[in-house]
């Protein structure tokens, strides 16, 4: 096992890229004078051929998360642990750094397991997510599972004119009013339905209450909203998820 | 290559160039060293010429086991702050070897280097004085180790402190001072005294520099108790050091500082 710690340096500043990846791949048991061409291949794939033989200490953050993951691939486990791996990484780096992450998880077979709040970074790179909350497990599943789960929960109303004072106190009682704004020949809300009878309910009340339904539009929801969905509400077991 | 071998290797190395990368520090190391000694010399013969006149030799040998006794003991702790505060500590431990054999892989290490330069303060001593000692390789080396090691035993009990409740360092100049205390303990005198870490040592090292005894000519009880002391000195170290790891992964503070 090998992994790249959030918060930590990971590598030793005052040595080289091409000295970090042969320390490390001793410290693992591996020689690294018998890895020179893999420690070259880990060195260009990552972009780093040009600052090879500078200390880590001269090269930007995202370089040196770069050395970091360099690292624990010359170890060659077969399990990677990432904790927050692209925190405070630009826009370029991060991409770089999905796109290799993928590469070695389809090419070189890696078992590569990333904890991380980006839920982009997780959405791009990730088979699986875990979703933990208080320290329990509140959803295990693909990525596109989840997202199938809460497909169709949300949507957004567009109302045509000033909808009666009421209708908001009603849908609010009744469901789950996520926002609501009005302007001044219009008003929007954002509203979560469980199931096609909520959704008819729903419609049910805006006529009883004469209200002119402009455009009703179902929320394509991404990981960061299952996130917040599944860590405020109730536990979520992974059968309940896989339904 | 043996896998421990290429972990020997690769710290050796990393020791070496870290050592190169960080010259200042290194050299004014030594040369502290030196000038300490110097300053106790010269001033020494100042203030009572007859008295360091007499004890040139012991005051050699001494200083040269103190020196390195210091290094034996200090080194580790310094070295798991070093990582620590450079975010590496926790990598070291992630070692297939196992943390232990990493950590005792780099105290090897920092004993050949320990005494690689002790060998060239002693010289240095030696020309500064003018008092050439016996200096037979073997025998200075087989009971230079066996008196180290006790102290390297000491070292990984404040190694596996170091982890638990960090800056500790604190307390290692009372230690320091309690090492000259045991060199010169006068073990010829109360054999109990030893069982105590370095007092023998220190005084089978004076024979063998000032006198000129090889290590055969010792006697066997001597050497017997020197290798039963640096077993048990170091198995005491080595556990509390495992414990002081499992305590701090415990607690989930191996890489705090």
């Amino acid at each position: 096992m090998s992994a790249v710690l959030e918060g930590a340096r990971n590598v030793y500043w005052r040595l080289s890229v091409r000295e970090n990846l042969a320390f490390f791949a001793g410290l693992h048991g591996i020689d690294p004078r018998t890895r020179g061409d893999r420690h070259e291949a880990i060195i260009d794939t990552l972009g780093l051929t040009a600052k090879a033989d500078e200390p880590a200490k001269n090269l930007s953050r995202g370089m040196k998360q770069k050395v970091a993951l360099g690292t624990t691939l010359a170890r060659e486990t077969p399990v990677l642990f990432l904790d927050e791996p692209m925190l405070g990484l630009d826009v370029e780096t991060t991409r770089d750094l999905q796109t290799e992450l993928q590469r070695l998880a389809q090419e070189e077979d890696k078992t590569i397991v990333i904890t991380s709040h980006d839920m982009d970074v997780i959405e791009a790179v990730c088979d699986r997510v875990i979703v933990l909350s208080d320290g329990d497990i509140v959803a295990d599943d693909s990525v596109d599972n989840l997202l199938d789960v809460f497909q169709s929960q949300s949507y957004r109303v567009q109302l045509a004119g000033n909808p009666p004072a009421h209708l908001r106190e009603q849908l609010d009682t009744r469901f789950k009013l996520l926002n609501w704004r009005t302007d001044t020949d219009s008003a929007e809300f954002k509203i979560a339905l469980a199931g096609s009878e909520e959704f008819y309910e729903c419609v049910e009340i805006l006529q009883t209450a004469e209200a002119t339904i402009r455009s009703v539009t179902e929320i394509e929801p991404d990981l960061e909203d299952v996130f917040v969905e599944l860590t405020t509400a109730e536990s979520v077991s992974p059968e309940e998820t896989e339904t | 290559m043996n896998r421990h071998l290429i972990l020997f290797r690769v710290i050796a190395s990393k020791s070496v160039t870290l050592s190169r990368r960080y010259l200042v520090n290194t050299v004014v190391g030594f040369v502290t060293l030196y000038v300490f000694f110097a300053l106790i010399f010269f001033g020494g013969q100042f203030v009572a010429e007859e008295l360091i006149s007499r004890s040139v030799g012991p005051l050699v040998v001494g200083y040269f086991l103190f020196t390195m006794a210091v290094s034996a003991y200090a080194d580790l702790t310094h070295d798991l702050t070093d990582e620590a505060q450079w975010g590496t500590l926790e990598q070291l431990s992630m070692s297939p070897f196992g943390f232990t054999e990493v950590v005792a892989m780099k105290t090897v290490v920092n004993l050949l280097g320990t005494f690689a330069t002790g060998m060239v303060l002693l010289v240095l001593m030696m020309a500064t004085t003018g008092t050439w000692l016996t200096i037979a390789p073997l025998s200075v080396v087989v009971v230079g180790v066996l008196t180290l090691l006790p102290v390297v035993g000491l070292g990984f009990v404040f190694g596996g402190a170091a982890l638990v409740y960090k800056q500790i360092e604190k307390v290692f100049p009372l230690i320091q001072l309690s090492f000259a205390g045991l060199i010169a303990l006068p073990v010829q005198d109360y054999a109990l005294l030893k069982l105590l870490p370095m007092s023998l040592g220190s005084h089978v090292l004076q024979r063998v520099m000032t006198d000129g005894l090889r290590v055969w000519e010792l006697p066997v009880f001597d050497l017997g108790l020197l290798v039963g002391q640096s077993v048990v000195y170091l198995a005491i170290g080595l556990l509390v050091f495992r414990v002081g790891t499992a305590e701090a992964r415990k607690r989930g503070v191996l890489g705090h500082y």
